[in-house]
């Protein structure tokens, strides 16, 4: 018996090394999470969120699984043909400009549904796509690229158009713009951070010390921290903070703030 | 032995609830030495999920052979049924000790997935764990009435169902759990919960049932043929060899048989996965998975080709059976084409300057055969070659007496053409017309083949009826090499379950629950198919190294011969 359990156990080894080399052999990829895309004002040209809106149509967003861009006489084959989507943006609906088209095919894709395709696409706004409001932009821009003029800038995504920042454990949604510190110290006490927070020596325990937060954490770490404070919660410290600070902050007021935390060290 | 550390795990599964408690307050991850926690989550539900398809298979098959014992009247028919029943005791608490140990895990090293999870799904969790006593004790029941209720078959029938019914509920509840990643439903968007039925029903879960129901016939069928040769190959006497012989010929059909429909099952779970989203459904066919299906071509190629091989094999040891030898090589080029066929990739691995000269990313000829509807026209034409080998196997040592012999052969004939010819011509045909009309042919495929096949095996068995015996079957006559491939076939089978628990856990990429729940762990990515194989391999040694050691435990008991009693020299 002892051979059995030998043979076999040889033979069973070159089937299993066999099946181990033949997937070693062939293309290795991976799959790896899309990056947070985050832009200020004034690197947000329309060149470069076309280019970025490029690289977000062919990877983050997954468009190009579905639509290809050909010769215009070309048809799509599970979803439209986008070339010249551009010019065609800008005349589509009467009273409705190019971005605001494109924006509106894009987080609610089955209001133009074109005819001859099945209401197959999921909203870029929401996960898992769930582009934030830099790629919403982006995104819009390269599609603009596409036969028009791009005219789009980070302001025409409204706040409420990308993924709920409650949602557990999703990435938060944002436009990191340069923030003004001195604004945001001036914000941290009118906001009420300064009750539960301690810097220096002022403000409660209630909440963690911030004297050093900005030595520990990163600046996405912090805004993950202020709008999605269930998710980043630190030990020790009850649940208390108000889930809804990214409704209460305009995008400025949040990027004074974290220009402020930052620069606690 | 057996039914206390059944018991102990049950008991160490409920005590395990009070630790969602503990995970709510932790951090979202904790690491696992050395290998990292998702090798570690990985290598233990894998080793669970083999285990206790197993556990699940057995019973269905072990009934219906009993019943067809009761119904022959033939003992050998119990005892296989016996001998099954005794692997699936042994394999039974090594599954609920790894069904607890993955359990622990999961709570250990993903404590805030954990109880996300178990907030929507608590109630069928208790659920679970009540099930998991009534299988147990129908288990018990089972097996220890045997000889007890050898007159009252029915009855012990009953018990045997009653195993299979709290075994497919287990079943289909954990299935709900881990479909309910890849599809959420009945969730709103911040994951709150809305509807357990919903959540329960979601859209992959019903697809999974199916397919999980059959594969585990096909993947146990193939663990007892396995056993059957490592007996066989083992066997002192011509009886032992004759028994184990007919055992893996059952194991092998029982596999062979459930493997028929599993492309069907596929089919269904890829079509659901596609109405559910489609570009998960886009991205696991033709995305960064796409070469997982070349790998499972090979695979499924194997097992085909296997099966086959052991069935004409299995010829030679009927005699009249030489008849149809002459048309192995056919059938055996109709195979072998197929499965080149199937293992073709769309796109070939070509340098820069090989992809110039030819033109394209594609090659002009293979590109052509790597696509969906060569595929699908492969593996319906491998499918139908199987059942043909099967129809000249059951075949080999009568002659039909029926005087509409030859218009019987005609008609099946005919059918087994004509199926062949819808295969082929829509698999032709979908390459002119646009994809979702091409996905839909892949349907008329199925039913062609599917018809064919009852229609062919109905004129078969009333053709057959009261046919002449040519010779008798010379069970334990057969080739060596033979045991070999059923041991090749069920190494298959399960390095094959183990790269689809990988392609299941890839499809969602970097999302804990597909949209709600994002992996932040360090290993939010999905791993390369080389690094899956690595892990997928160490898995299915682990596995036949433990399945091994429960055939050895099950052995032990066999080899001790009945002694009489010496009185008054007991130890007690």
């Amino acid at each position: 018996m002892f051979w059995v359990h030998l043979k076999m156990a040889i033979f069973g080894l070159l089937i299993i090394g066999f099946f181990t080399y033949y997937a070693n052999s062939i293309p290795q990829l991976e799959s790896r999470p899309p990056e947070e895309l985050a832009l200020t004002e004034a690197e947000a040209t329309p060149e470069r969120l076309a280019q970025l809106g490029r690289d977000i149509f062919f990877a983050k967003g997954g468009c190009a699984v579905c639509h290809n861009i050909k010769t215009a006489e070309e048809k799509g084959e599970r979803a439209p043909n986008l070339q010249g989507i551009g010019a065609r943006a800008a005349t589509a609906r009467p009273g409705m400009s190019a971005k605001q088209y494109l924006l509106e095919s894009l987080t609610k894709p089955q209001t133009f549904l074109v005819a001859g395709y099945p209401p197959i696409m999921p909203p870029a706004n929401k996960p898992p796509v769930g582009l934030n409001r830099v790629e919403m932009a982006a995104i819009v821009a390269f599609m603009q690229s596409l036969g028009g003029q791009v005219d789009v800038k980070l302001d025409d995504i409204p706040a409420g158009a990308v993924a709920a920042p409650s949602a557990p454990a999703a990435s938060p949604a944002f436009v990191r713009q340069a923030g003004d510190a001195k604004a945001g110290k001036e914000l941290f006490a009118s906001k009420g951070c300064i009750a539960c927070h301690k810097v220096a020596d002022a403000g409660g325990k209630i909440g963690p010390d911030l004297s050093s937060v900005g030595e520990k954490s990163s600046p996405v770490e912090i805004i993950r921290a202020i709008i999605e404070p269930a998710v980043v919660l630190t030990p020790g410290y009850p649940p208390v903070m108000p889930p809804d600070y990214a409704e209460k902050l305009t995008v400025k007021e949040l990027n004074d703030l974290v220009a402020y935390l930052t620069e606690l060290k | 032995m057996v039914r206390w550390r059944t018991v102990v795990t049950a008991v160490i599964l409920l005590s395990l609830w009070p630790l969602l408690a503990l995970a709510q307050e932790t951090e979202a991850y904790r690491a696992f030495p050395l290998v990292g926690s998702r090798v570690a989550v990985w290598v233990i539900a894998q080793l669970h999920l083999m285990f206790a398809a197993f556990v699940l298979a057995v019973p269905i098959f072990a009934v219906i052979v009993e019943y067809m014992g009761m119904r022959l009247k033939n003992p050998k028919f119990d005892r296989l049924a016996r001998e099954f029943t005794k692997l699936l005791f042994a394999a039974f608490s090594t599954t609920a000790i790894l069904g607890a140990i993955l359990l622990f895990t999961l709570i250990g090293l993903y404590p805030k997935f954990f109880t996300y999870l178990s907030s929507i799904f608590f109630p069928t969790m208790w659920l679970y764990a009540v099930l998991f006593f009534g299988e147990t004790f129908s288990l018990y029941l089972y097996w220890h009435t045997w000889d007890r209720l050898q007159d009252r078959k029915r009855l012990h029938l009953t018990l045997g169902l009653m195993v299979n019914f709290f075994g497919t509920v287990l079943m289909v509840i954990a299935n709900s759990w881990l479909t309910f990643m890849t599809s959420p439903a009945g969730v709103d968007v911040t994951g709150k919960l809305i509807n357990l039925w919903a959540a329960i029903n979601n859209p992959t879960w019903m697809a999974i049932n199916i397919h999980r129901f059959i594969a585990n016939i096909s993947f146990g069928g193939a663990i007892c043929g396995a056993y059957a040769a490592y007996k066989f190959l083992g066997a002192k006497s011509d009886e032992e060899r004759a028994h184990y012989d007919w055992m893996g010929y059952i194991g092998n059909f029982i596999a062979i048989s459930a493997l028929i429909f599993l492309p069907f099952a596929g089919y269904l779970l890829g079509r659901e996965l596609y109405d559910f989203n489609q570009q998960m459904g886009i991205m696991a066919m033709g995305g960064f998975l796409s070469w997982l299906w070349i790998i499972q071509a090979i695979l499924i190629g194997i097992l085909f080709l296997g099966s086959n091989y052991y069935l004409w094999l299995g010829m030679e040891r009927i005699k009249g059976g030489e008849r149809y030898r002459r048309y192995i090589k056919y059938l055996m080029i109709l195979l072998a084409g197929g499965f080149l066929v199937w293992a073709t990739p769309h796109s070939l691995v070509a340098s820069l300057e090989e992809a110039r000269k030819i033109g394209t990313a594609y090659h002009p000829l293979l590109g052509v055969l790597g696509v969906m509807s060569a595929k699908n026209t492969a593996v319906n034409i491998m499918i139908l070659t199987t059942f043909v080998s099967f129809l000249l196997y059951r075949r080999a040592n009568k002659e039909a007496v029926v005087s509409w012999e030859k218009l019987g052969k005609v008609a099946q004939a005919g059918l087994l053409a004509i199926s062949g010819g819808i295969v082929i011509y829509l698999g032709i045909y979908g390459y002119f017309v646009e994809a979702i009309v091409r996905i839909g042919f892949s349907v008329y495929q199925v039913i062609s083949v599917l018809t064919a096949m009852v229609l062919v095996g109905g004129i078969d068995l009333l053709l057959y009826r009261g046919a002449r015996i040519t010779g008798a079957f010379q069970w334990g006559k057969i080739a060596v090499r033979s045991q070999y491939t059923l041991v090749l076939l069920a190494i298959t089978f399960t390095w094959l379950m183990g790269l689809m628990g990988y392609f299941r856990s890839a499809i969602r990429q970097h999302w804990h629950v597909y949209g709600i729940i994002r992996d932040t762990s360090p290993d939010a990515f999905s791993p390369t198919l080389g690094y899956a194989a690595n892990v997928v391999s160490v898995t299915t040694v682990i596995f036949l190294g433990f399945l091994l050691f429960i055939f050895w435990l099950g052995g032990l008991g066999d080899k001790k011969p009945a002694r009489p009693r010496e009185t008054g020299k007991g130890k007690g």
